[in-house]
Formats: structure tokens, sequence, C-alpha cells
């Protein structure tokens, strides 16, 4: 189970996202979470019962438009409602996306 | 009598019921005396285009009968109430009818139009008692919610009447200087930018609008901090703001790419931006700048080391070109001459996270503080890195970060912040990252550095051009200001002569904070200089 393609983040309210491994990967929180001794390694099911369904579900398309635009150049800006913005700006501080340089290895 | 022509046969009567109910109506007429076929209403106000009103729970005054006998039957008349009129009082008994009809005028036309039910018994439009007058209750007095004129200060007025007349004589110099103006409005810009020049006609010459070619003078006033609405003025060719109060100049003044003149004399400014270079390389047209003097920060060249200063213009080109790479080079078709810098030294860089945590040893002091100590200088053969990202920086094959693909993805926080800050709700963004409990701390600062980033218009990053509003790194050039005089002779080669202002070495060299907005966009390193150590 550990080694499938996806796994499954929970939202708070009980939604499921399967999202692919390799793109969830960009978040260093979850990166760490699926580090062997934890129980989410074994099941590939993270839950964040921080995050409702639509803030987890913005964080989810990041993770795939990053995911598909990693390599590239001059990728244009993902679009985010304003009146999300501020959710938006605690998740990715909770998933450790705000551009704190962390090369991946 | 057989033949006898018979007549037509009669039309088919009347059906009974309307007929009955018609008789009875006019067996028994209504109750008022008129006789005019026209119901006998009349209205209490005379203007008929006043009958139709329906609304605000006012209702129009009726009368049954004629006017002569009436009188106002409503409480405040002088008559009082034992002079009612004498029209018979209104049915009571009457079973409620389900819906009212709607009281229309009636005009008479002379022509009985009006179907069988208008008289009919449904009709109660006679059985409605005169309304009392109803007259409205003084409300208390609520609050007016127009906003206030803007009031002008008497320097502000002065300001306005200046720009008045240049745009209705069509001047093109707008002196605004010695007025004491602490800021320019936009009401002054707007002015300003109305300004359109009377064409010069002349004989065999085709008839042309050119564009305005404004010099607005604004010297020798009191202004703090740099008035960015006439950074919206296209057409600038002349911007004085000579003998002001200024301590920084915005990136956006690299905007105005049609000034040739700009004196930033007298003032307390530290560093220039890096934008300010867009004004200052070959093919602008930018011919005078005045600069001193000003506060700025001095670099520290007691420590220097050999390759600290660009001693050579060569020296210097090599780093432009290898630093910049992506700055538009212009073809020159003639020879040219304008304002041109050469690089002289460089500070260290200071690497930032997305938190606006500074991450290398080395950090630039706060643009409002004193100042202070010089600049310390690096190499230009170095490059200062912090240890845990050393390999990474310049050699990153594959990109994968933000902090080292600068045209990649941006992250998360930066895309929200960006939503956040460029939408009408900013404020309230402020107010949630500096007092909301659940924010972690450290989002104020980067908040509040996006908002300034972003009033100021904007911040680019000077290696790869893109828009950021999280810088990642930052460092001061120290810069040569000089004219470059371009000729191209007649094999097409140019030839470059660059002479400082103020004769070399006399002056020293002016700073421009150049902004990185990822951990690859960073100055390059210079390989070591092998003539320049052979000949010392």
């Amino acid at each position: 189970m550990s080694d499938s393609k996806y796994i499954t983040l929970v939202s708070g309210d009980g939604f499921e996202f399967v999202v692919l491994r390799e793109a969830a990967l960009v978040s260093p929180t979850i990166k760490g979470m699926l580090r062997s001794p934890f129980v989410e390694a074994q099941t590939g099911r993270c839950t964040f019962p921080e995050f409702n369904a639509i803030i987890l579900e913005k964080v989810v398309d990041y993770f795939h438009y990053w995911h598909r635009n990693q390599d590239k150049e001059d990728v244009p800006d993902m679009e985010i409602p304003v009146e999300m913005c501020l959710e938006l700006l605690m998740a990715a501080n909770y998933f450790n996306l705000d551009a704190k340089p962390t090369p991946r290895d | 009598m057989a033949d006898e022509p018979t007549l037509p046969t009669l039309p088919p009567p009347l059906p009974v019921g309307d007929r009955k109910k018609r008789r009875r109506n006019l067996d028994s007429p209504p109750t008022q005396s008129s006789a005019s076929s026209d119901p006998a209403f009349f209205s209490s106000d005379d203007d008929p285009a006043l009958d139709n009103y329906h609304h605000n729970g006012r209702r129009k005054k009726r009368y049954v009968g004629t006017w002569f006998n009436q009188q106002p039957a409503s409480s405040d008349s002088a008559m009082g109430e034992e002079s009612l009129p004498s029209y018979p009082p209104p049915r009571r008994n009457r079973p409620p009818q389900p819906q009212k009809r709607e009281f229309r005028r009636q005009l008479d036309s002379g022509v009985w139009m009006g179907t069988e039910g208008s008289l009919t018994d449904t009709d109660d439009s006679f059985d409605l008692e005169p309304a009392a007058a109803k007259f409205p209750v003084a409300s208390p007095r609520t609050k007016v919610l127009v906003s206030a004129p803007p009031t002008f200060s008497p320097q502000e007025l002065a300001a306005q009447r200046i720009a008045r007349t240049c745009v209705e004589r069509g001047t093109e110099q707008v002196d605004l200087s010695s007025l004491s103006l602490e800021t320019v409005s936009p009401e002054v810009v707007k002015l300003i930018s109305e300004i359109s020049p009377i064409p010069t006609v002349t004989r065999d010459v085709a008839f042309e609008q050119r564009d305005p070619e404004i010099q607005l003078y604004l010297s020798q006033n009191l202004f703090r901090s740099f008035p960015t609405a006439i950074l919206n003025l296209e057409h600038l060719t002349l911007l004085s703001l000579r003998a002001n109060n200024l301590d920084q100049i915005p990136p956006a003044i690299g905007k105005l790419t049609n000034l040739e003149a700009l004196n930033l004399g007298q003032n307390f400014i530290r560093v220039f931006p890096g934008e300010m270079l867009n004004l200052l390389h070959r093919g602008s047209k930018l011919r005078n700048l005045g600069f001193q003097p000003n506060r700025f920060w001095q670099p520290d060249t007691t420590i220097a080391t050999a390759d600290t200063i660009a001693t050579t213009t060569a020296r210097s080109d090599e780093y432009d070109n290898l630093t910049y790479p992506n700055r538009p080079t212009t073809k020159l078709e003639s020879s040219w001459s304008g304002m041109t810098t050469k690089i002289h030294s460089r500070s260290a860089v200071q690497f930032m996270d997305g938190t606006h945590q500074t991450l290398s040893r080395f950090a630039l002091p706060d643009i409002p503080g004193a100042r202070g100590a010089p600049i310390e200088l690096e190499s230009l053969t170095s490059l200062a890195v912090p240890k845990e990202f050393a390999p990474k920086i310049r050699q990153s094959t594959t990109p994968t970060n933000k902090a080292f693909n600068p045209k990649g993805a941006r992250s998360l926080f930066e895309l929200a912040l960006r939503a956040g800050i460029t939408s009408p709700q900013v404020e309230e963004v402020r107010a949630w990252a500096l007092h909301a409990e659940d924010a972690p701390r450290h989002f104020s600062p980067v908040v509040e550095r996006a908002v300034k980033i972003h009033r100021e218009g904007g911040v680019r990053c000077a290696v790869c051009g893109r828009d950021t509003l999280i810088p990642m790194a930052q460092w001061v050039e120290f810069r040569r200001i000089g004219r470059t005089t371009i000729t191209v002779d007649a094999d097409g080669k140019e030839v470059e002569k660059f002479t400082e202002l103020g004769g070399a070495g006399e002056e020293l060299p002016v700073p421009f904070l150049m902004v990185g907005c990822s951990w690859s966009c960073i100055p390059a390193k210079l390989e070591k200089e092998v003539d320049v150590k052979g000949t010392t």
C-alpha cells in the first residue's frame, strides 16, 4: 500500500481527494507524514482536520498545477478567488508552500 | 301583400341580464347630482399629472358630489367636523370585496365607453369615505450621507490654478516649485495630463498632432515621499524634484521612459531603485540626471581586494552582460549620446526566504534609518551564499522549486498573497495578518512589504524581469554615472566613449538596490582577472 502511485487526502469535513503521490510531495509537510514510522506511510491516507473540502480542493489543485509546470518556464499564474486567499495563506503555511527554499533530494 | 319588402331582421336583443343591470342603475341614479356622465369625482389636487400616485402610503383625497357642496372633511379644517357633506353615508354592511378596483382617472370624452361592470354594485369607489388628510410627520433629522466635497488646502488650490492655466494656454512647462506642497493630488495630475500642445502650423508642413512633452517642476517643496501620482504621466520629459525631503524613490520610476531630464538633487535619498537603470542604459532618452547632493550609502572601500572594484569599463560590461543576459539591447542606427552607468563595486547578496527572514550573513540596513556605516563590499569574483544551499545555487540543472526556478510556478503562498493584495480588500488582509489570532506572526511583515511593493507600482526582478511581491534576494550595486557617446563610423562599427560625471575618482559611485525574485536571480561571478593582476 505504501508504494502506491496515489495517496488519499481527507478534509476535516470528510471529503477524500486522491492525489498523485509525486505531486503531493511538493509539500514538505506531506512528505514528512509519508515517511516510514508514521501510520500515514502505511495507509497512504492523510487526514487534515484543519481544512475543509473547499480549501483542500484548491490545495490539491495547486499540487497538480505545480506538478504539471515544475519544469516549465513562464508559467501562467493559477487563479485564486479573493475570498479564499486568507485561508489559502494559512494552508500554504501549513503545507510549507511559502517559497521557502527546500531543495528536493 | 306578399311582395311587400321585408325589413331586415332585427339584431338579436341584448342579453337580458345586462339590460337589467343598466336599467336598474338608471332607475336608481347614483348619489351624485351631477348631470355629466363622468363619475362625480374630483381630486383635491388640480394637477392631473398628480392623479396617479399611489405610493408611500399616501392616499389621494376623494370626494363624492359636486365640489361646491363639499367641505373639507379633514380634521385640520377650519370648518370643523359638524359641517360634513351631505352625501349619504357609505354602506357599511357591504360584504368585503375580494379586491379593490383600481381608481383610474376617467376623462370625459363625450362617448360612453364604460363597460357594463363599471356601474354595477361592484364599483366600490363610491363607498370610500373621505380620507383624513395626512401630513408627513416631521421625522427626526437623518444624517445626510452625501460625502462632503473634498476640501483643498491653499497650496493645493494654487497648484490646481497653475495646472489649469497651463491647460488653457497649452504650455508644457508646469512650474509648481516653491509652493510648500506635500503631495501631488490626482486632480492636479489629471489636469496636467490634459495638456495638449498647440501644434505649429506652417506652410508646406502637414498638420500633425504631436505628443505633449511635459516639463514638471516640483522643486523646493515639502515632499517626504515620492508623489506616486505623477508616475502616470506618460509624456513627462522633464521632472525636477530638487530640494525636497525624499528618502526613497519608487521602483516604478523606471516606467517614465520618456524622461530627458531628471533632477533628484538635494534630497535625503539613500539608494536608487534598480529599475532606474531602465532610464540609464544605451538607447534611452535621458540626457541629464541631477543626483547630488543626497545621503547615499557609501561603499566600504577600506577592505577592498583586487577584484572588488571594476577598474575598467570592459570589466563593467563583462559583469553586466553576465548578470543581466535578458536585458534588451537596442540596436543603434546612428550616433547616440546619453546617460549610462558602469558597475563600480557590489555588496554581498542578502538572501531571504519567503517569510522575509534573512538567511545570509549579510543584510542591508533599513532604508528609513540613518545613513549608517558604509556598505560592505564583496569581490566581483566571489559570491557568498548560505551554506546549506551553496551547491544548489546556479548549478541546479533541474529547477524544482520557486527558489531556483524563477520563471516556474509561483508558490501557493505568493499566489494567495497576490490575490489578496491586488483585490479591493487589501486593508482586510492587512488587518487579518496583524490581528488575527490564528495568523502566524511572520505573516504581518510579509504582507506589509507586499502591500508596499504593490502600492509603489511593483518590483521587477533585476535579472529575469519578472514582477514579484516576495523578493528572495537583494544587493546593492555601486555604479558610476556618466555620459556615453556612441558614434557609428563608416564601417558600421560602434565607437563608445564613457565620461564619468564630475571627473573620475572625484565623486563616489551611486548605489542602486537590485532585487532578485529567486535564489538563482543573483549577480554573476566573474572570472579572476588575469591581466589586471599582471599589471598591478
